[in-house]
């Protein structure tokens, strides 16, 4: 009887089942931030890598807000060189506003029946994508991962790096301005 | 469900789609990017334990033979103190001998000879 060779220890099974199950995640929210699918794949690998260079060791039950942590941090580098060539092109269309806009006045009115619900169909996802790539990053970031991801505030905060508090601000930032472009929209 | 969780829950099922619906080309592409991050763990190195073990062991005892806690030979065996002062005068000796380098060369045969002598002198 011959053995196999080579078979993959329990750990490489696992850590191929957790890459395999946040990759496509991953490789969106790289491309809603680069906007440039080749880009949005260099990052992802340049985040596997990472993640399993440095966190494979980790219990896996810390994994996600690890990975994101390493993809996150992958962004901001990827952003931070974007906005040294912008300043050189000055081409940078940030929204004077986003920092310094009201938050009371830009919360969500829960008795609207949603931007989205007026759109239909691909159209709408196509709405919703680009206001997604308009967001700053970390209002981007912040969305994703609370409310696609479905990572805690705690989590969050661990892969962005950041306070609880300003996962808070960010994400309410990130809601008043989808809400507001896809109001626009409808 | 309030209205703002319908409109997120609409968000998410979008995004879910759009990343469900990514082409075979990317999800190949992906997959390739994942077995690399995973070729990059290097296998353990069983053997460094013991190797690392049993070279801890040999320079502790060096270091004890060296500050003389434990015996350089095996108790009970005779002991031939060899300085480098005596080596070097032994060999002086041998060079400024006036025996001829045959004489050494035959050394062995000589101690044969004695052997017999001490023999016949003890037989008769």
């Amino acid at each position: 009887m011959t053995e196999p060779v080579d078979l993959p220890t329990t750990l490489e099974r696992t850590l191929d089942q957790f890459l395999k199950g946040v990759e496509r995640r991953a490789l969106r929210m790289a491309e809603l931030a680069t906007t440039n699918r080749d880009e949005a794949m260099d990052l992802v690998q340049d985040a596997m890598f990472g993640f399993v260079r440095h966190y494979a060791a980790k219990p896996p039950a810390e994994w996600t807000p690890l990975f994101y942590r390493v993809l996150d941090s992958r962004l901001n580098d990827w952003h931070r060189r974007r906005q040294v060539r912008s300043r050189w092109l000055a081409v940078f269309t940030r929204d004077p506003e986003d920092d310094e806009s009201d938050e009371i006045a830009q919360a969500p009115d829960l008795n609207d029946p949603g931007p989205l619900l007026r759109l239909a169909g691909s159209e709408a996802a196509r709405d919703l994508d680009a206001a997604l790539t308009r967001l700053p990053l970390r209002q981007r970031q912040a969305f994703l991962l609370r409310v696609w991801e479905g990572l805690d505030v705690a989590a969050t905060a661990s892969a962005m790096r950041c306070s609880e508090g300003s996962v808070k601000t960010h994400l309410s930032r990130a809601l008043a301005s989808l809400r507001r472009a896809l109001e626009e929209h409808a | 469900m309030s209205i703002e969780n319908s409109w997120l829950a609409q968000a998410k099922a979008m995004l879910d789609q759009s990343a469900d619906g990514l082409d075979a080309a990317t999800l190949s592409r992906l997959n390739r990017a994942r077995q690399a991050a995973l070729a990059q763990r290097a296998p353990p190195r069983r053997w460094l334990l013991p190797a690392g073990m049993a070279a801890a062991s040999v320079l502790v005892l060096a270091a004890l033979i060296g500050r003389g806690y434990l015996p350089s030979v095996v108790p009970g065996a005779q002991e031939f103190p060899l300085t480098a002062k005596t080596a070097a005068s032994s060999d002086i000796d041998l060079v400024s001998s006036d025996d001829s380098l045959e004489f050494y060369q035959d050394l062995e045969f000589y101690a044969w000879l004695d052997a017999q002598e001490q023999e016949q002198d003890l037989g008769s």
